[in-house]
This record gives structure tokens, sequence and C-alpha cells, in this order.
């Protein structure tokens, strides 16, 4: 999975965003939020909008936060350890938890099927105690 | 073990939230550990914030959640309310009731004669309604 770095060439230096592609789609949004919701409940329509909205603020917040600390290490990929002191520092520590299980679930199929073993020991610039950024796919 | 769980299947499309995230135009480069991470938090947030609107909305004897119910939801947790109070749009306007009742005859200001005070003879009668 070699996704090609960030590069002007992706055509977002415009800073053109299309409305639609600020927001997840509203039909995973209405999915997901049926599931949280008793057998026989609804949300309303105007609810559903602002839900998506939120979680759009939501994903900004959090990778804002997440990108300063990796600023401020001087380090140019923002990485999983960034995200999991991100929520931490803004008071979602509640999902510490489940984040830290996913992460290591990711890790275990991820490294499977890349056939290595390397977990944080390579030693590079973007190291910070933590996974390595470097030889992981970039966003 | 889940082993009929080949991959991680993110709830959300990844590329989608890459997008989002990258609208900030200092954010560089993102791992995709960080990637999933905040997809699968997203996830959790969205679940959090459908049941807690719930809650409210049972609080109130109502099947359907509404803005309301997200914006109490949204007050009662405080990290989230620091956040995301502001973006929510405001209260559900009232509809504007007139309560002053609005005579379409006000009263002139004083030492206004009305025009056919000019053309009544004898009594020159100045009417305020």
């Amino acid at each position: 999975m070699a996704d090609t770095p960030s590069s002007p060439g992706g055509g977002e230096s415009g800073g053109s965003v299309r409305e639609q592609d600020r927001y997840l789609p509203i039909a995973n949004i209405s999915r997901i939020m049926k599931r949280a919701l008793p057998p026989n409940g609804k949300i309303g329509k105007d609810a559903k909008d602002t839900v998506q909205e939120c979680v759009s603020e939501f994903i900004s917040f959090v990778t804002s936060e997440a990108s300063d600390r990796c600023q401020k290490e001087k380090r140019k990929t923002v990485n999983g350890e960034d995200l999991l002191w991100a929520m931490t520092t803004l008071g979602f520590e509640d999902y510490l938890e489940p984040l830290k299980l996913y992460l290591a679930r990711y890790r275990e199929l991820e490294g499977d099927n890349k056939g290595s073993g390397k977990s944080g020991d390579s030693n590079n610039r973007d190291a910070a105690g933590g996974a390595s950024g470097e030889d992981l796919p970039v966003v | 073990m889940a082993e009929e769980e080949e991959t991680i299947r993110p709830e959300f499309p990844i590329t989608r939230v890459k997008k989002i995230m990258k609208v900030d135009k200092d954010i560089n480069k993102i791992n995709s550990e960080a990637l999933h991470l905040v997809t699968y938090s997203t996830e959790l947030f969205l679940r959090f914030l459908a049941e807690k609107s719930s809650v409210v909305a049972a609080e109130k004897k109502r099947k359907t959640v509404n803005l309301d119910h997200l914006r109490t939801a949204v007050k009662r947790h405080q990290p989230t309310r620091e956040f995301l109070l502001d973006s929510l749009p405001l209260p559900s306007a009232q509809p504007v009731r007139v309560t002053k009742t609005v005579s379409d005859k006000k009263p002139p200001p004083v030492g206004t004669r009305r025009i056919d005070a000019f053309f009544s003879k004898g009594k020159a009668k100045v009417d305020s309604p």
C-alpha cells in the first residue's frame, strides 16, 4: 500500500475542496448513529445533517492538535502517537484504550501483509519512541 | 482471536477522512496509522454523540432525536462542548410574534395638523385618533 506522499500536485493546493468532500457520507453517519439508538429510535434530518458537520469538526480539531505536536518535535509526518497524544490532551482519554487496541490490531495485520517485523526498531529521524513513521505508507 | 477478519474495515471511506484532514493547509503528511486512528476515533465520537443525544431525547420522552437534544448532549460533555458548541446552529428560532399592536394610525407628532384641518372652516378640528 505505497501511497504517494502528499504533494502540491494533488489538486488541493488551490484550496478548492468540494463541499461534499468536507463531510463524511451521510449514509455512513446514519448507519452508525442508528446502531447507537434504541430499536425504535429515530434521528431527525436536521440533527443528522448537523452531526455530519460535527464529525468533520472533530476530525479537524484532533488532526490540528496532533499536527502541532508533530511540528513541535520537528517531524514532518503525523503518526499514531501524535494522534493518541492529541486525544488525551483534548479530553478524549476515554478513547485511548479502544484506540490502542485498534492500533495493536492494525499493526498486527499490516505487519503480516508486509511480511516484515518492523515496529519501531529502525533508526529514522521521525521515530519518536513509538511507531516508525517513515516505513509506513504515508498518505 | 477473530480469524475471520482479515483486514480492519473502517466504517468511513479513508480517502474522504484524508480530504477532510487536508482542508487544514498546515497538515503535511499523515502516516497510515494516524489516518486509521483518526477514522476510528471519529467513529467513536459519532457513536458517543448519538448515544448521548438519544439519552436526552428519552428524558424528554421523544423517540426522534432533534437538534436540541444534540445541543444538550454536547453541553454535557466539557471537552466536546469546548470545541463544538459554537459550531452548532443556533437554537430554533421561535416564530416572530408581533407583541405590540401596530396601529396604522399613529398619533401624529405634537403640533401637526391634519391637512383637512386647513380646509374646514370654523371648526379647526385637529383630529388625533
